[in-house]
């Protein structure tokens, strides 16, 4: 079994890797945006999954994000990879704050503070008009090439790969942070906080850490969205986006990483699919959704691992 | 006598008008297992949550070894030396027994933060785990997820997680709470060897006054918030306030 599993990852890999080669460029465009909508959902379940931290803003990070990334790549003229890791750098930053707010509340209390801080946001980004565009937003964002080459990231092959290798390299760095002890700990906070407490963990401090990482990935996709679209506009803050992602974040599987990614795909596949075909695309795959927290609560990621192995054997 | 490894002086603490611990006095020696009894109310529980810091004293000084830590904040107080079980089962259900036991022990490591690798980390934290599920007889289950093992042994593994921190002193809030007799019964042998082999000091809370007799030294009994005896179970069962505020009919 282990030897095919290798083997789908080696497929899936190399499919990735290749696709530019035999891809349309409509496809890739698809394609990039589910990666990035990929990494901003794999953010999303470091806290949702893995410490059970529902954030009901997860937007204020996406939208954040691109919002920094392109301003500093509209004022500033900062070459595009710098501009995209200090949005990130920014947002993770800034977050520290968030994570100290929210987590001065527990369960609802804290998803609606982050609810809060991200319609504050929103509401920042129409009034703002200077510096956000108001309803507007900023349009006309480049991909700076700036003076140290990396021409290539900004073809629209090579934006994929830089949105590749930021989903590849954030999921290397979520990977290692919950097989850590620090992982451990965070589910310990999942599980019963008042106990991890009580074994003498700051849970507190670790929420804080985890909001941060959490938001400064997110925030990271977002940075990338920006140069990639070309623009940035108050959707990126609304509390829509929000719910969205934490539906892929559900329906692909939450705890596991790979399954968020999964779910964003799956979520723009179903998106494109059914809006050809109905403008009320969104209802149905609301249906969709009730399906999978009914009767597959663990998620794409999950379905697949159950086909992979043997059922466990009960307790 | 030695100086006790925990002193309160007259410990207080008032909820509005209600005095739910009254100038307590109470020492506790190294190596000692003392029982703290009183009636519903008489103030037990709170009397743990202000040693632990989860509650802070309206009044008076706690010393632990030497330091005191009235003020100080739970997860210090644990990291000085004082673990604690809970009255209400307080588990990781989902976890193996030995990941719960593990993850206790990890918090007593210097680097229990660390985001990164930490193979190092988890492989002293498992050893003390395992020791520790050794000592409560808990070895054969340590795969099993806590949250399916039986009341008795969810438990005990309370006081394994407690033990996998290498404290100096353990408090256990009412360890046969909710068990069966049958299982109060095994779980009371297991605990009795395990604190005559340990040499642990514990502060303990119980109701069942047969579980006292067997597991105490020395017994404080509580009633509304004030101490009304202190000594060895024969004494204290004999006292007649005691008799009164509590035994009742007992002998």
């Amino acid at each position: 079994m282990k030897g095919v599993t290798r083997l789908v990852w080696i497929v899936i890999a190399a499919g990735l890797v290749l696709a530019p080669l035999g891809l349309p460029p409509f496809a890739m465009t698809l394609l990039t945006e589910a990666v990035i909508l990929g990494l901003f959902a794999m953010s999303l379940d470091l806290m949702f999954g893995y410490t059970r931290l529902v954030s009901f803003g997860h937007a204020a990070a996406y939208g954040f994000g691109a919002y920094a990334s392109g301003w500093l790549l509209l004022h500033t003229g900062m070459p595009l990879l710098f501009a995209v890791f200090a949005a990130a750098l920014l947002t993770g930053v800034l977050a520290i704050g968030v994570g100290w707010m929210c987590t001065l509340a527990t369960g609802v209390s804290f998803s609606m503070l982050t609810l809060a801080l991200a319609q504050l946001l929103y509401a920042i980004s129409f009034k703002w008009t200077s510096v956000t565009g108001g309803s507007d937003g900023l349009a006309g964002i480049p991909r700076t090439i700036g003076p140290f080459g990396f021409a290539a990231l900004s073809s629209k092959t090579g934006f994929y790969y830089l949105a590749l290798a930021c989903l590849v390299g954030g999921f290397l760095v979520c990977l290692a942070l919950v097989r850590s002890p620090f992982g451990a700990v965070l589910r310990g906070i999942r599980e019963n906080e008042a106990k991890t407490t009580a074994l003498g963990y700051n849970t507190r401090l670790y929420k804080i850490a985890v909001v941060a990482i959490s938001y400064g990935l997110g925030g990271l996709a977002g940075a990338l969205y920006a140069p990639f679209a070309g623009f940035a506009n108050t959707e990126l803050l609304f509390w829509l986006l929000s719910g969205q992602v934490l539906i892929m974040v559900i329906v692909g599987g939450s705890g596991t990483l790979v399954g968020p990614v999964l779910g964003a795909a799956f979520f723009m596949l179903m998106e494109h699919q059914l809006s050809a075909w109905t403008e009320a695309w969104a209802l149905y795959f609301g249906l969709i959704f009730i399906a999978f927290v009914l009767f597959a609560p663990e998620g794409l990621w999950g379905l697949a691992t159950r086909l992979r192995r043997p059922a466990r054997p009960g307790p | 006598m030695s100086v006790p490894l925990l002193e309160l002086d007259g410990v207080t603490r008032r909820y509005g008008a209600l005095v739910a611990l009254d100038h307590v006095d109470l020492k506790v020696e190294a190596g000692e297992v003392r029982a703290v009894i009183g009636p519903n109310g008489a103030g037990k529980t709170t009397l743990f949550n202000v040693i632990t810091g989860t509650v802070r004293p309206t009044a008076g000084a706690i010393r632990f070894a030497g330091q005191a830590i009235g003020r100080r904040p739970s997860h210090e107080v644990c990291r000085l030396g004082i673990s604690r079980t809970f009255q209400i089962t307080a588990l990781f259900p989902e976890m193996s027994a030995r990941a719960n036991a593990q993850l206790a022990a990890q918090a007593r490591h210097a680097r229990r933060w660390q985001p990164f690798g930490g193979n190092k980390i988890f492989k002293e934290a498992r050893a003390r785990a395992d020791a520790a599920l050794e000592q409560l007889g808990l070895s054969g289950i340590a795969d099993c997820p806590a949250g399916l093992l039986s009341h008795g042994d969810q438990r005990l593994l309370e006081v394994a997680m407690a033990m996998a921190q290498q404290p100096q002193m353990l408090l256990l809030d009412e360890p046969t709470q909710g068990l069966s007799v049958e299982e109060t019964a095994q779980a009371v042998d297991t605990l009795a060897r395990f604190l005559k082999a340990s040499r642990m000091t514990v502060l303990l809370v119980e109701h069942d006054m047969e579980v006292v007799f067997r597991l105490a030294h020395r017994i404080t009994v509580l009633h509304r918030g004030a101490v009304i005896a202190d000594g060895v179970p024969d004494a204290v069962k004999a006292d007649p306030r005691v008799q009164e505020a509590y035994l009742g009919g007992f002998d």
